[in-house]
C-alpha cells in the first residue's frame, strides 16, 4: 500500500546465504596450519551470518535495515557493496552502490583535506573529472574552513566523518550504503546530513539503505525497512510499522533518549 | 534514473562457485580504475617521503650503503687489483645493487599489499589487483632516482657509454612485470598465511647470492653456471652486464628475461584473480 513495491527495484536480494569461517587465532599462519593438522582439534567455526535473506529496495527510497548487534546488517551492506562474496543466492543492483561503510575509506592521514576528496572520489569508483565537478559543493558542504588545507592528522574525529559524509553524498552516488557511518559529526551535522539524505532521494536520483540503530531515525527517514535477526528477515515493511514491532520486541520506550542517539 | 531503471542491466553478485572472476570484465574495470591507481600511488608516495627530509634521500642512500658494504666485503675475498678494474667493480655494484634493491621492494610491496590495504578491501569494492599495482608503481618511482645517480657514477668511474643504453627501459619493463607476477603470488599467501612474511627476507638474500650481482657473469664457475642461468634473474643481469659496458644485449637474454616475466606474471595473476574473492573474508 505504501507503493513500495509497484516502484523498480534498484536493488534486489533474492535468497541470500553468506557464511564464514573464522578462526580462533586472530590471524592465520602456516605454523597454527601445521600444528592443526597433527592435533586435529577443530579450531574453525562456521559463522552463518545471512540465512536465505530476501527483500527488494524501491528505486529512489531510503530504506532502513535494524537488527541487534551480530544480526548480519553490515554484511548484508558489504555483500551489496561486492565486497563479500555470497554462499548462496544473488544480489543484483541497478547502478553504481557507493558504500558509506567506514569513516574516510581510501583518505591518507598524511595528505590534506583538499587531496583526499580527489581520493576519496576515486576510491569510490569515480572518474576525477566526476570529482572536479563537484569539489567546491564537498569542500562547502563539509564547511571545514581553512582546515581543509591541512593534513587530515590534524582533524577530530568529526571533522574526518564530516569530510568523509560529503565526499559519499557529494560525488552522485546512485545507491548509497550507509552503516552508522554519521555517528562521529555534532548535532548540527547530524540535522544536515539528514537533510541531505532526503534531498537525494527526493527526484528518486538515489537510493539510500542505511543501517542504525537510531530507530527514530530510520522512522523518520526510511519509508520501508527490514528487521533482521540472527541472520534471518524478522520482518520487512512499511518503517514506521517494523521499528514499532521491533522496539515492542526489544522493550525500548518510544520516547527513549537511544533513539536519536547514533544516526 | 527511475523510469529508466527496468532496462539498465543489473551488477549480479552470485556466490563463488567457479574459481575465476570473467576475465574481460576484471580488466576493463581494471583499466577504468587506471586514475584511482595512479593516484594512490602517488599519495602514498607523498605521504611516505613527507615528514622527513631524508626520506627521499634514504631511497637512494640505503642501497649505497648497502653497495658500499658489498665493496669492502668483495675486495677481503679477492683484492680488486688496478684502478680500471676497480672502478668496472663499482661501477656494477651500484647498478647491481639498485637494480635488486628494485626487484626485491617491488615484490616484497606487492606482497603485503593486501594486508595494508586492508581498510580499502574491507570498505570499498574495486578490483583488487589494483593493490599489488600501486606498489609496483611506487616501487619504479623511488627506483627511477636511483638510476640517475648511478649515471654519475658511471661517468666519474670512466665507464663506456654507448647506444645500448637505451634498451634499460626495456629490461626494468621486464623487472617490474616480473615483481608483479611474484607480488600477485605472494599477495594471497599472506592473506591467508600471516607469517609467511617472515621467510621473504631470507629468500630475497639468497636470490641476491645466487645472481650475478656481486660478481661478473664471466666470472662464473661453468659448473655452477649450469645451474644459476636457470635463476629468473640470471638474464636480465646478464643483459644489464652488457648494456652498462655499451654492448647491444644479446637476443637470447632479453627473450629468456621476457619469458620469465611473463611467466610470472600469468601464474600469479591467475592464483591471484582466483583467490581475490575470499581476501574480505579472510581479512
Amino acid at each position: 500500500m505504501l507503493s513500495g513495491s509497484d516502484r523498480p527495484p534498484a536493488v534486489w536480494v533474492d535468497d541470500l546465504w553468506v557464511s564464514f569461517r573464522v578462526t580462533r587465532e586472530k590471524n592465520q599462519t602456516l605454523k597454527g596450519t601445521l600444528a592443526r593438522m597433527r592435533d586435529h582439534s577443530k579450531q574453525a567455526m562456521l559463522i552463518e551470518a545471512l540465512r536465505g535473506v530476501s527483500f527488494q529496495v524501491p528505486a529512489g527510497s531510503v530504506y532502513g535495515v535494524i537488527g541487534r548487534n551480530g544480526a548480519g546488517k553490515s554484511t548484508m551492506l558489504r555483500t551489496i557493496a561486492g565486497i563479500l562474496p555470497p554462499t548462496a543466492g544473488r544480489v543484483a543492483v541497478w547502478g553504481r552502490v557507493t558504500p558509506l561503510l567506514s569513516l574516510g575509506v581510501g583518505f591518507n592521514r598524511e595528505l590534506t583535506g583538499r587531496e583526499n576528496i580527489l581520493l576519496g572520489g576515486l576510491t569510490a569508483g569515480l572518474t576525477a573529472a566526476e570529482v572536479y565537478a563537484n569539489f567546491d559543493a564537498v569542500e562547502e558542504f563539509a564547511g571545514l574552513g581553512d582546515a581543509i588545507d591541512f593534513p587530515m592528522r590534524t582533524y577530530s574525529s568529526g571533522m574526518f566523518g564530516r569530510l568523509a559524509f560529503s565526499v559519499a553524498a557529494h560525488l552522485k552516488p546512485e545507491i548509497l550504503l550507509i552503516d552508522e557511518a554519521l555517528a562521529a559529526g555534532d548535532a548540527a551535522f547530524k540535522l544536515k546530513s539528514m537533510g541531505k539524505i532526503v534531498e537525494l532521494c527526493k527526484h528518486q536520483e538515489c537510493t539510500v539503505l542505511i543501517v542504525s540503530h537510531g530507530l527514530e531515525v530510520v522512522r523518520a527517514l526510511a519509508e520501508r525497512c527490514v528487521w533482521l535477526d540472527r541472520g534471518v528477515v524478522r520482518d520487512e515493511g512499511p518503517a514506521d510499522e517494523v521499528v514499532s514491532a521491533y522496539m515492542a520486541e526489544e522493550n525500548i520506550e518510544e520516547t527513549s533518549a537511544t533513539a536519536l542517539e547514533d544516526v | 534514473m527511475a523510469a529508466t531503471q527496468p532496462y539498465r542491466i543489473p551488477t549480479i553478485y552470485e556466490s563463488t562457485a567457479t574459481g575465476l572472476p570473467p576475465l574481460r570484465s576484471y580488466f576493463v574495470e581494471l583499466w577504468g580504475r587506471r586514475r584511482f591507481i595512479w593516484h594512490l600511488s602517488r599519495s602514498d608516495l607523498k605521504a611516505e617521503h613527507y615528514d622527513s627530509a631524508i626520506g627521499q634521500l634514504w631511497v637512494i642512500l640505503d642501497p649505497l650503503l648497502l653497495a658500499a658494504v658489498y665493496f669492502l666485503l668483495r675486495t677481503v675475498v679477492r683484492p680488486a687489483g688496478s684502478g680500471p678494474a676497480r672502478n668496472a667493480i663499482i661501477a656494477h655494484l651500484v647498478w647491481a645493487v639498485f637494480v635488486f634493491t628494485f626487484v626485491s621492494n617491488s615484490m616484497m610491496a606487492g606482497a603485503r599489499s593486501l594486508l595494508n590495504g586492508r581498510n580499502l578491501i574491507m570498505n570499498a569494492s574495486f578490483p583488487r589487483a589494483a593493490l599489488p599495482i600501486v606498489a609496483i608503481v611506487k616501487a619504479v618511482f623511488d627506483f627511477l632516482p636511483t638510476l640517475v645517480v648511478y649515471f654519475a657514477f658511471h661517468l666519474v668511474l670512466g665507464q663506456p657509454f654507448g647506444t645500448s643504453l637505451v634498451v634499460i627501459p626495456v629490461i626494468v619493463v621486464i623487472l617490474a612485470v616480473m615483481s608483479l607476477g611474484l607480488g600477485l603470488l605472494f599477495a594471497p599467501l599472506m592473506v591467508f598465511y600471516r607469517d609467511t612474511g617472515g621467510f621473504l627476507p631470507y629468500v630475497t638474500k639468497i636470490w641476491l647470492y645466487v645472481t650475478p650481482a656481486l660478481y661478473f657473469v664471466r666470472e662464473i664457475p661453468p659448473k655452477l653456471l649450469v645451474y644459476l642461468r636457470w635463476n629468473p634473474l640470471y638474464p636480465s643481469y646478464a643483459a644489464l652486464e652488457q648494456i652498462f659496458n655499451a654492448h647491444m644485449p644479446s637476443p637470447a637474454y632479453l627473450l629468456a628475461a621476457s619469458a620469465w616475466a611473463v611467466g610470472f606474471f600469468l601464474v600469479g595473476a591467475l592464483v591471484f584473480l582466483a583467490r581475490e574473492r575470499d581476501f574480505a573474508v579472510r581479512l
